[in-house]
């Protein structure tokens, strides 16, 4: 699955993206700036684990290892945004969050920006691939979505 | 049935509420907070300083001796905040002062809840959810992270968009003959309702709640007490309040995710009907909480008060929804969205109305009385009120 060959829609960044203060989630914002989605898992019952946890509680196996995931997946649900809540993104109005549910990742599901026009269409069950944004002078890159089908007619979905 | 104690043990037998156009309050939220309870309290018959226990919910910086104080109070034995963000504590409130009296910790006790601008900002109660795994994503509001469980209601549960409407149009059907409704005398229709603007899809304005300035305040005893003082005590019949599994407010992995936090994993709901040792069809009047139509429309599914799927656009109807006759009666003093918002908590108010009989849309002999509190929230809860002749 590859992202389609246009250019993908850029955001400025927001005021909050980096790790906590307590540096739970630290080495999320690291895999990114490494290139790399990574993900919890719990190194003893290998359950994955989203958002970021200090312990598995299935098994009470503290400090979850850090583990690169593959970046696709299916819509699981999306929004589209009209009203300015963010005003770091007030400009670039409509656009589009997506949920995406993570085959490679236990079907944990992740939020995104669509890297796409906001005005587009969008379905649950849509196939999509992430790529990492670095935002012009924010310390963090962030995570985005590309549909997957937009150069090729890729059925959508049946995994509703 | 369940063997609960609480059943009946407490009652509600004052109440008062009032709002301001948000940022328009000439006091503060203590301010507010005390003139509730001291009309609360004429209300129901009992002095101010009886108040022996204090909860809220939903943040708030007055805790029970900071109110306490203000009213003089000889002696504080009960001070508690339901924990969890939003309004989903709302109904919990209820229920925990209904412990607190029905396990002897205190005698009478007020909840309360008022918000003020000025003292806690636009979405005070909220601001803690979206943090760096939902910012950088555009997800810096309630409505934003409903919609997306309300998107996935419709487009893979198949709930029809209609049930929405049905509800937003119930609300300001019933505002009309509310005048203290912020909505009393601006009525909505179908096509003012289609021609709003888009928010957040599928939310259009109308689906949103308004958010208020003001105060609420509710007096709970125990039911010998009740009886003495009120000719119509509001009683505690049951109360539940749990979060839905694998919740967390830094994610969006709920196992059941179009839920609005009471059916699934919480049992919020199964818990409720068990313990009050009825069904949804028994109840007479509901108050849902709708922070936005798409999840008060999931809170009375989760509440099995309406289908799931398609067939919730069949019970989902205004004659449905609306009072004296409907068979789902809904948010009768306007809810949310057309009457007033102070954290969700005059909702509570017209469900004792209900019980009362002095709701300005009253349904005909209303014995038992639902307020479902804050959906799709951290933790949520509700409470069923009801007459004597229920216990």
């Amino acid at each position: 699955m590859t992202p389609r060959a246009g250019t993908a829609r850029e955001f400025p960044a927001t005021a909050l993206a980096g790790p906590y203060a307590d540096g739970l989630d630290l080495p999320y914002w690291e895999g990114l700036r490494a290139g790399e989605l990574r993900l919890q898992r719990c190194g003893e019952c290998d359950l994955w684990i989203w958002g970021p946890r200090w312990m598995c509680g299935r098994c009470q196996t503290f400090d979850p290892k850090w583990t690169a995931v593959e970046p696709v997946g299916r819509i699981f649900s999306w929004s589209r945004t009209w009203h300015p809540f963010i005003p770091e993104l007030a400009g670039e109005l409509p656009f589009v969050t997506v949920l995406v549910e993570l085959p490679h990742a236990g079907g944990r599901r992740v939020l995104g920006l669509l890297a796409e026009n906001g005005d587009g269409d969008v379905a649950i069950g849509d196939a999509v691939a992430g790529i990492i944004q670095q935002p012009a002078d924010a310390p963090w890159p962030v995570l985005r979505w590309r549909l997957a089908s937009s150069t090729t007619e890729t059925e959508r979905g049946t995994e509703r | 049935m369940t063997d609960t104690f609480l059943r009946g043990a407490a009652a509600v037998v004052g109440a008062s509420e009032f709002h301001y156009k948000r940022g328009e309050s000439p006091a503060s939220e203590l301010r507010m907070t005390l003139r509730a309870i001291v009309e609360a309290a004429a209300d129901a018959g009992v002095s101010p300083r009886e108040i022996d226990g204090f909860v809220s919910y939903g943040g708030g910086d007055n805790d029970g001796t900071v109110v306490g104080a203000s009213l003089m109070s000889p002696r504080i034995r009960w001070s508690t905040m339901i924990w969890g963000g939003g309004g989903g504590g709302a109904a919990a409130a209820i229920t925990n002062a209904a412990v607190a009296i029905a396990a002897g910790q205190a005698r009478c006790v007020v909840v309360y809840r008022a918000m003020a601008q000025k003292d806690s900002g636009r979405l005070g109660y909220a601001k803690h959810h979206f943090d760096g795994h939902m910012l950088p994503h555009g997800v810096g509001s309630p409505a934003q992270a409903c919609a997306l469980r309300t998107r996935r209601m419709l487009e893979h549960d198949g709930v029809p968009e209609s049930a929405m409407k049905s509800l937003v149009l119930a609300d300001y059907f019933h505002a009309q003959r509310n005048p203290h409704a912020a909505a009393f005398g601006r009525p909505l229709d179908e096509a003012d309702y289609a021609a709003s603007r888009m928010i957040v899809e599928p939310y259009r304005l109308y689906d949103c709640s308004r958010e208020n300035d003001g105060a609420v305040a509710l007096i709970l005893v125990a039911a010998g007490r009740a009886e003495k003082l009120s000719s119509s005590p509001a009683y505690v019949l049951a109360g539940s309040q749990g979060a839905v599994g694998g919740y967390a407010v830094d994610s969006e992995n709920d196992l059941d995710y179009t839920s609005a936090g009471f059916s699934g994993a919480a049992g919020v709901a199964e818990t409720l009907w068990a313990d009050a040792d009825l069904g949804p069809d028994q109840v007479d009047v509901v108050q849902v909480y709708e922070n936005f139509s798409g999840s008060g429309v999931a809170a009375l599914i989760d509440h099995g008060l309406c289908p799931r799927g398609a067939d919730a656009g069949k019970v989902m109807t205004l004659e449905n929804l609306t009072a004296p006759h409907g068979l789902l009666p809904v948010n009768t003093s306007g809810g949310n969205l057309a009457d007033s918002f102070v954290n969700g908590m005059g909702l509570a108010v017209e469900a004792v109305r209900q019980v009362r009989g002095t709701s300005t849309n009253q349904v005909p002999d209303a014995q038992v009385s639902l307020f479902i509190g804050g959906p799709m929230a951290a933790l949520s809860s509700s409470v069923l009120l009801c007459t004597r002749d229920v216990l």
